[in-house]
């Protein structure tokens, strides 16, 4: 597989405090990447680099070998599908119009958007003739949830970020979607690194995990692989704790 | 008390105009200058900060400022018109910054930010992000501040009467000083009227695009858009250059009124009495050209102009007046009028049970248990203290009021004393007693038509005319004329037309 996306060595620092510490990762074609971590471990900082929502302070960060920072920021954005925990559906945009906002900026024409967002509200279950009229406030929030994937996957996007997308979730509906997520990615061949503080989560979706920990890059590898070589006392730590948890259970 | 409803509609619609011009400006200024603070902080602060302090200042001072504000500008050679629309509309325009401008700052800065994240995220550019998330999200936050600065604007509009605007204000300055009562209400309920339908539209048409149905903000919409076309097509300038009608200028009181009217008449031009023009306001405007003609008192030229304290005989200090208007303001003297309007000390008749004196050299004795009344300038000006100066004056109390209101305060036994003009027609009409001024410490108080000396140099025919009037209102004639409007509700116009 190739390497769509190519972190080379990024710093990020916002004043005295370095949040990204010299990171260096790939992201293959068709793969789903975790970056696996917890709070202040620069998981979500190292995220916004790859849409340039972040600056990093050093390094650089390429999509198909080419500099990010050499595309104007939306030119690069529309490239690239971004769902994040709070959603930010635009409240005074009905379901529909939230869908296809990216393709209408990228200048499709009408039917063609129409088009793609009525497949890809089927796609997450949302019948555009149902959904598709209602503002964001008549939505509960899985649904609501639903339609960020949407959105995030409507401008056939390269690769997709997610940003602990289904973070504020009851479990259930979490795995619903966590379990639809999957069939979407082997559907559409999908690219995506996903920010997550959830082993369990980073087990399940994951093709490959990146642990992060204080900025550093700990390790990569495949679940299989973290789990018979930890590269490091904290991935063993981490790994127990699904462990801990499924012992209890028997 | 008949309501003259042509001119209540001429007045609604310069009315609105002045308030949709302001509006208009201030929109303009106000909601980019609200958009780029929205992002910087410092600008937000600065920004806010002039806007505060500028609601800070009374209306009225907030434009009459605009008229030697306006004025100064032609020591740079920038020639505008210092009165009329144009200092009111900046007045308002300045004015009606402050709620558009805050909530355009605190309706962006209110955008959710996981939705401006979002809108970033799916590729928009900056400009993208504020017309298409942003803007729309803050609008109805916006539009309560143009709703605020609607409602502020048009009824801050009457105060454009003052610096020489046509607006509602004229049928209140004027009903106030007239005692029309009916006037008065018909400009406040007509302003009123205004302000409540301009809210009412915009509500409509932003409630409307809101909730997406067309056919509540369509017409709405249409109608705002008919009335600033409207409003737009009178420009501000129209009032500068080419052929204008004569302008002669009329302080707010009634003496004022009925010799502008008298003086147009007997121009035999096309004019414009521009009334209720504050008392500098008047002789700023004339100096800088933007008045023509409007008769003034040798002794507010003495006292409020000069600055003189000291005292001269008559046809001395008329003579001094005249060389100093000449000299240095290029302010020639057309005619004196023939009578006197001094400032003098009223108080009620002894069957009403005032004092039983005659002379202000009696009251001083009297005045430390009395209570004196007087009008905006009195306790301001020269005047005032040569009176406390050569009688020793010391009053109880000293009362500020408008004029209009001096008459009743000393009739109601409010105050025992006013400053009162020694012919206005209210003096006979209450029965007040005028004391004597026994110690010269009034001056006097000439009425003379002065002109602009340019205007007057290019127009001696005009000026030979009004020449007539020199020495033909006395004493008792301009009396009649003031008791005719201010006792017997004539019109300033009719009034005058009476005199012969």
């Amino acid at each position: 597989m190739a390497d769509l996306i190519e972190l080379d060595r990024l710093v990020v620092r916002f004043g005295d405090v370095t949040a990204v510490d010299g990171v260096s990762l790939t992201v293959r074609e068709g793969e789903l990447l975790m970056l696996l971590g917890g709070s202040g471990s620069g998981k979500t900082t190292t995220l916004e680099c790859i849409n340039a929502l972040v600056t990093p302070t050093e390094g650089v960060v390429r999509l198909r070998g080419e500099d990010v920072r050499s595309l104007p920021p939306h030119a690069l954005r529309r490239r690239i599908g971004y769902c994040f925990q709070g959603v930010g559906l635009f409240p005074h945009l009905t379901v529909a119009e939230n869908v296809g906002i990216t393709p209408e900026l990228l200048g499709w024409d009408e039917a063609r958007v129409r088009a793609r967002v009525e497949a890809l509200l089927a796609r997450v279950a949302l019948p555009i003739e149902e959904y598709g009229d209602r503002l964001p406030d008549a939505l509960s929030g899985g649904q609501r949830q639903r339609v960020g994937v949407a959105r995030a996957l409507a401008a056939e996007p390269e690769v997709v970020l997610f940003d602990e997308p289904f973070g504020a979730l009851d479990p259930i509906t979490r795995e619903q979607l966590q379990a639809e997520l999957r069939t979407l990615k082997e559907d559409l061949g999908l690219t995506s690194v996903f920010v997550t503080h959830d082993v369990l989560e980073a087990l399940t979706l994951g093709d490959r995990i990146a642990v992060l920990r204080e900025g550093r890059l700990l390790q990569v590898g495949t679940p299989p692989e973290l789990a018979e070589a930890p590269a490091d006392p904290y991935v063993t730590a981490l790994l127990e704790a699904p462990r801990r948890a499924l012992d209890r259970l028997s | 008390m008949s309501v003259d409803w042509p001119r209540l509609g001429e007045l609604m619609l310069a009315h609105l105009r002045l308030s949709l011009w302001a509006l208009l400006l201030g929109a303009a200024i106000s909601l980019p200058l609200g958009v780029a603070a929205a992002r910087r902080p410092a600008l937000e602060r600065a920004a806010l900060a002039v806007a505060s302090v500028i609601q800070t200042i009374p209306g009225l001072a907030l434009l009459a400022i605009m008229v030697p504000a306006l004025a100064a500008l032609g020591a740079f050679g920038l020639e505008l018109p210092s009165i009329g629309a144009l200092p009111a509309v900046l007045g308002l325009t300045l004015y009606s910054l402050l709620p558009m401008l805050r909530n355009t700052v605190v309706g962006i800065a209110e955008v959710d930010e996981s939705v401006k994240r979002a809108a970033l995220g799916v590729g928009m550019t900056p400009g993208q992000r504020l017309r298409r998330v942003e803007l729309p999200l803050a609008a109805p936050v916006i539009v309560a501040g143009l709703r605020t600065a609607t409602v502020w604007t048009v009824g801050m509009a009457t105060l454009a009467t003052p610096v020489g605007a046509s607006s509602l204000g004229d049928l209140i300055f004027g009903g106030l000083q007239t005692r029309d009562h009916g006037a008065v209400l018909a400009g406040c309920l007509g302003s009123a009227a205004l302000a409540l339908a301009l809210d009412g539209l915009i509500r409509a048409a932003e409630l409307g695009a809101r909730t997406r149905r067309p056919r509540l903000w369509a017409p709405a919409a249409a109608a705002l858009g008919a009335l600033c076309l409207y409003a737009l097509a009178s420009p501000l300038a129209g009032l500068a250059g080419g052929e204008r009608p004569l302008r002669v200028g009329a302080k707010p009181f009634t003496e004022q009124y009925v010799l502008a009217e008298l003086v147009a008449q007997r121009a035999g031009a096309p004019t414009e009495v521009m009334r209720s023009l504050g008392s500098n306001v008047a002789f700023e405007a004339l100096a800088a050209g933007d008045l023509d003609l409007y008769v003034e008192y040798t002794g507010t030229v003495w006292t409020a102009l000069m600055g003189r304290e000291d005292r001269a005989p008559r046809e001395a200090l008329n003579a001094e007046v005249e060389a100093w208007l000449r000299d240095e303001h290029d302010v020639v003297v057309v005619a004196r009028l023939g009578f006197e309007n001094a400032y003098a000390l009223a108080v009620r008749s002894p069957e009403d049970g005032g004092p039983r004196i005659t002379r202000i050299s009696e009251l001083a004795p009297l005045a430390p248990s009395m209570e004196v009344g007087g009008d905006y300038e009195l306790f301001g000006r020269g005047e005032w203290r040569s009176l406390e100066e050569r009688y020793g004056l010391r009053f109880e109390a000293q009362r500020t009021m408008d004029p209009t209101l001096l008459y009743e305060a000393i009739d109601a036994g409010q105050v025992d004393v006013i400053g009162a003009y020694t012919t206005d027609g209210r003096v006979a009409a209450y029965d007040l007693r005028v004391l004597e001024d026994d110690r010269d410490a009034i001056p006097p108080y000439d009425a003379v038509l002065i002109a602009n000396g340019a205007f007057a140099r290019g127009r001696p025919a005009l000026i030979a005319r009004l020449r007539t009037l020199e020495g033909r209102i006395d004493d008792d004639a301009m009396r009649a004329m003031n008791r005719a409007v201010d006792v017997d509700g004539e019109t300033p116009a009719r009034a005058a037309a009476r005199h012969r």
